[in-house]
């Protein structure tokens, strides 16, 4: 017994690590249980409230670059408001001549980036919005600009974002000029990719992508990014689309939720065709 | 008992400054890890069993913050495995010397490239993208940027042993 407990102390460095592998291993294997579901809620509630107290830090130093780009921003946007106006009613307008439907008027939620979690390819932020504001997983997060993401967990009065540079983040884009649509995700460095599209198809440097109406979480047109570069290899059917995404996301301060709950209907009979 | 609570509030700490201070670091996307500068100063100011340990309970606070289904434990596995060699360099009768020489970058350079290529090993399973280029674009320029961040502490160290 003696030993034993010699052993055991003698190799004690190896069998912790040992140990802690193998918890590892377990979690890794684990779905996303409501017991671990509870612990990252009261793990995302304490650590977020603590970045919350210093957020500051970080809007001292930035208000000032930030007044003149908001200065600069706000000149082009009234300019915009006035011609958008006019084709609203010219809109409105058509609709009715067609008999169309309205799109949807979205409600948005305003939070303030708390925490950023910038591992590789593993980007999310922490906002502080959370379940008490009516926030649900999988809503759209946006700013000004464009798509951020969307929300994967919440707790009380925070929320973890999955940003659109996240290797798991997959929306359905159009590109609005060329009507194509495709699949966009983010493989890693600066720009993301619009995968699936046709060689024939056409798509230009400059060309802006929109969330489509074929996704199940987003609403559509919201503003995603632009064309960057299309490279057509030889033999390949479809097209590499590069883009690079419109929200600048290293200086990510303040987003807004978009309180969306796709159409139950349609995701039931989707879903029931799919069967 | 006192060193262990001391310890645990500064990581925690340093775990919600590294959220934080995020943007004032980032260069071209790359970020140093100051989780594994503190897991490293860790092992070699108190050995093997506190790095390790620490890194596992670091990385897991960091997996759930996340919010990632299905990947909870990469960040904890990878930094459970950082921590543990980092104690290689524990010298109990050198402590600072380690921590003010060159040892220190050494130990935080060889702890970050482990940690990255074990982290992207397993968070690419599945994926379109390389593991070995995803190591060359991100865990290269990260394991540079955290052995360069890790001059400041090297650096205070030398000065605050040799006064």
């Amino acid at each position: 017994m003696r030993r034993l407990y010699d052993r055991v102390v003698h190799f004690k460095e190896y069998l912790l690590l040992a140990l802690f592998l193998a918890l590892c291993f377990i979690l890794l294997a684990q779905k996303d249980t409501s017991q671990i579901r509870a612990i990252r809620v009261l793990t995302i509630g304490s650590l977020a409230s603590m970045q919350d107290a210093l957020g500051f830090i970080p809007n001292i130093f930035d208000l000032k670059r930030e007044n003149k780009i908001l200065r600069e921003v706000n000149l082009t946007l009234a300019d915009e408001v006035s011609r958008l106006r006019e084709a609203r009613l010219e809109n409105i307008r058509l609709r009715q001549l067609l008999g169309l439907r309205e799109r949807e008027q979205f409600d948005y939620v305003a939070a303030r980036v708390v925490g950023k979690n910038m591992q590789p390819l593993r980007n999310t932020i922490t906002i502080d919005a959370g379940e008490n504001d009516g926030l649900r997983v999988n809503m759209p997060i946006v700013t000004d600009a464009g798509l951020v993401g969307k929300v994967v967990a919440t707790s009380g009065a925070y929320a973890v974002g999955q940003l659109l540079l996240n290797k798991d983040f997959r929306v359905s884009g159009r590109v609005q000029r060329g009507r194509v649509d495709g699949i966009v995700a983010w493989q890693g460095g600066d720009f993301l990719i619009l995968k699936n599209v046709a060689k024939t198809l056409d798509i230009q440097v400059g060309d802006v992508v929109m969330t489509s109406e074929f996704s199940s979480i987003f609403p559509s047109g919201i503003k995603i990014g632009v064309v960057h570069t299309t490279t057509q290899a030889r033999g390949a059917l479809f097209q590499t689309v590069e883009i690079s995404p419109s929200v600048d996301f290293v200086r990510l301060e303040e987003v807004f939720v978009v309180r969306y709950t796709p159409d139950s209907d349609r995701i039931a009979l989707e879903q029931r065709i799919a069967r | 008992m006192q060193r262990t609570v001391f310890y645990s509030l500064l990581s925690l700490l340093f775990l919600v400054l590294d959220t934080v201070l995020t943007k004032f670091l980032v260069i071209e996307e790359i970020l140093p890890d100051i989780i594994l500068l503190w897991i490293v100063y860790l092992a070699i100011r108190e050995g093997q069993i506190a790095a390790t340990t620490a890194g596992f309970c670091l990385g897991l606070v960091m997996d759930l913050l996340s919010g990632q289904d299905g990947m909870l434990g990469v960040v904890a596995l990878a930094k459970t495995i950082a921590g543990f060699v980092a104690g290689y360099f524990y010298n109990e009768n050198k402590t600072q010397q380690t921590l003010g020489g060159y040892e220190f970058l050494i130990a935080v350079g060889v702890a970050s490239f482990v940690h990255n290529v074990i982290y992207f090993l397993i968070f690419l399973q599945g994926t379109d993208i390389g593991v070995w280029g995803a190591v060359f674009r991100y865990g290269v320029p990260t394991t540079l940027y955290t052995t360069a961040l890790g001059l400041i502490p090297m650096f205070a160290f030398a000065r605050k042993y040799s006064s």
